[in-house]
């Protein structure tokens, strides 16, 4: 990879008690990059996440976005700085339209003091237009216009991890976060998802993303970071990992190293 | 939004609003003045229970700290009345702020639990307040002095709670539809994931509680001087539950729903006391019960086929 990396974690550990779920990790991500997080469940995949977007610490080493450290900042803070991210578990705002859910991913775009929201304030005005254009312009980008009037709660599964990323991206993030993704999706889902990724990557967003399902994830990811008992044991091309023994025995298995030979959706 | 359109209809509701004020007689308009300090209140406690999503008991409280606070302030302690009055809604917001700092640290039950305590110690304050503050029998025979060499009696002081219900509407609906209504219904939802969408989830919290609650005071202030008497169990916890029950019955989230909650539920005991008696009180809690289970939108849900849930 060329040029400078966007998200720079070093050194980075995390004990619970006695239980260390993340060990000495050390990972780059550059713009537009879709890099994928794999490994057993208990690898410390989602622990490496909450610390990345700072829902915990870490106990030691250093997270950086875009050259300035953000461990230890608050989540919303990071948000700002423009890392977003999607749930493993939807979390719509269930008692909010569709388009209040997206225009909650602005936030940080249209946010004003109290005086400029009562007051009207002509910038502040102009922001909130931009936010709702942008709010419509990612309905039909993850393709939800004709559930543009639903209620948020009656959207299938699918459709509640669609309206999550629409949200992600509606803060204009420069990395975005994908825990699971595909969990759970049907195969059209599926292929409209990762044409999304890919997409949203080739606008320069950095992309990390967990995935356990090997089909949709290797034609899809550049580069692949294998992580078991906390430990980076492998990183490389998707062609690469599926061949690295370690990886195969701690995760893998034998048979899946025919899927780079079979893209999912081509 | 049609700007022309919505100036004329709120220029229309005011009018008309304010016209009733010379309309009605002596007894009406007692009751009239009562049920707009009501909907003023309801509107606030909407927006902290129904969109900020904090199940808080000192609405009240702060009412009757604003109108202890005008009180003694212009009457007691003979301030000029605009400095009373800026003086009682500053402690208000104050007193707001320093009980939400520690208080909206607190998930629900907790929260509830820590704002009824507050509450109730605002009610031993003025209880026991010696001569400052009348103890149980309150404060009587002080009269709303002359602003800026105008005397507002009668049916103009009715007017003036129209503006207040007007104001408080009006600011309330513009915070609703902004990027900080919208981090109240998200917080209300889910603060995770608000969190996570760069919302400061404590701030929020703690300017929505400080807000309202301000606004309950504005309206305690305007409250004081409808009989010229203020005694501590107008503002004790009994009123909290029907400021709840109209909120839930006209529409949880919903500003028209507190507005209609707020009427109907006022103006249902003198309908119904004449047949039922006190037995009222129990048409209220099954009303609020059967709205919980079979019309979660409440009244103003059944206005509009689309509930109001407001923010898009």
């Amino acid at each position: 990879m060329t040029g400078k990396a966007l998200i720079a974690v070093s050194g980075l550990t995390k004990h619970f008690g006695g239980l260390t779920a993340v060990e000495d990790l050390g990972l780059e991500l550059f713009p537009g990059e879709i890099l994928a997080l794999i490994g057993p469940n208990g690898a410390g995949k989602t622990t490496t996440f909450n610390l990345i977007a700072g829902v915990s610490r870490p106990t030691a080493g250093s997270i950086a976005l875009a050259g300035a450290r953000i461990d230890g900042l608050p989540v919303h803070r990071i948000a700002a700085l423009g890392l977003m991210r999607t749930f493993q578990h939807n979390m719509p705002f269930a008692g909010m339209s569709l388009t209040g859910n997206i225009l909650v991913g602005c936030h940080t775009n249209c946010d004003g003091s109290l005086f400029d929201i009562l007051l009207g304030r002509r910038r502040f005005r102009d922001r909130e237009a931009a936010a709702r254009r942008r709010a419509a312009e990612l309905t039909e980008f993850v393709g939800l216009q004709e559930r543009i009037d639903h209620d948020v709660s009656t959207l299938s599964f699918g459709e509640g991890r669609l309206l999550e990323l629409a949200r992600a991206l509606a803060g204009e993030p420069r990395v975005i976060l994908l825990d699971e993704p595909a969990a759970g999706l049907t195969q059209p889902e599926m292929a409209r998802l990762g044409t999304a990724i890919r997409d949203i990557a080739a606008r320069g967003i950095a992309v990390l993303l967990i995935e356990h399902d090997m089909h949709f994830l290797f034609p899809l990811a550049q580069r692949i970071v294998v992580l078991n008992f906390g430990r980076k044991i492998a990183e490389g091309t998707p062609e690469a990992i599926a061949r690295n023994p370690l990886v195969i025995e701690a995760y893998l298995g034998e048979a899946v190293g025919g899927v780079v030979a079979r893209p999912a959706h081509a | 939004m049609r700007p022309a359109r919505d100036a004329l209809i709120w220029f229309a509701a005011i009018i008309a609003a304010s016209a009733l004020a010379f309309w009605l007689g002596g007894y009406a308009t007692d009751v009239y003045r009562k049920m707009l300090i009501w909907v003023a209140l309801a509107l606030s406690y909407n927006f902290l229970f129904g969109i900020a999503g904090q199940v808080a008991f000192s609405h009240f409280a702060f009412a009757g700290v604003g109108a202890y606070g005008v009180v003694i302030l212009a009457h007691k302690l003979g301030l000029p009345f605009g400095a009373a009055l800026v003086l009682a809604l500053a402690l208000c917001a104050l007193l707001a702020f320093i009980v939400a700092l520690p208080s909206t640290r607190l998930e629900g039950f907790y929260l509830s639990l820590a704002t009824l305590a507050f509450a109730q110690l605002v009610i031993v304050v003025i209880s026991e307040g010696g001569d400052l503050t009348g103890g149980t029998g309150g404060i009587a025979n002080y009269r709303l002095p002359s602003v800026f060499g105008y005397v507002i009696r009668g049916p103009w002081y009715t007017v003036l709670l129209v503006l207040l219900v007007a104001f408080t509407l009006w600011t309330l609906r513009r915070l609703d539809y902004s990027a900080f209504g919208r981090a109240c219904r998200a917080i209300r939802d889910n603060a995770v994931a608000a969190a996570a969408m760069g919302v400061d989830v404590r701030r929020v919290k703690v300017q929505a509680f400080t807000l309202t609650s301000t606004l309950a005071g504005l309206a305690g202030i305007a409250y004081a001087y409808i009989d010229n008497v203020i005694n501590p169990p107008v503002f004790g916890i009994e009123n909290i539950f029907l400021l709840l029950f109209m909120v839930i019955v006209g529409g949880s989230g919903s500003h028209i729903g507190a507005i209609i909650g707020a009427v109907f539920l006022y103006l249902a005991p003198f309908v119904l006391e004449p047949i039922v008696g006190h037995g009222f009180l129990i048409v209220f809690g099954v009303l609020v019960v059967l709205t919980i289970l079979f019309q979660p939108s409440g009244l103003a849900g059944l206005l509009n086929r689309r509930p109001a849930r407001g923010a898009t």
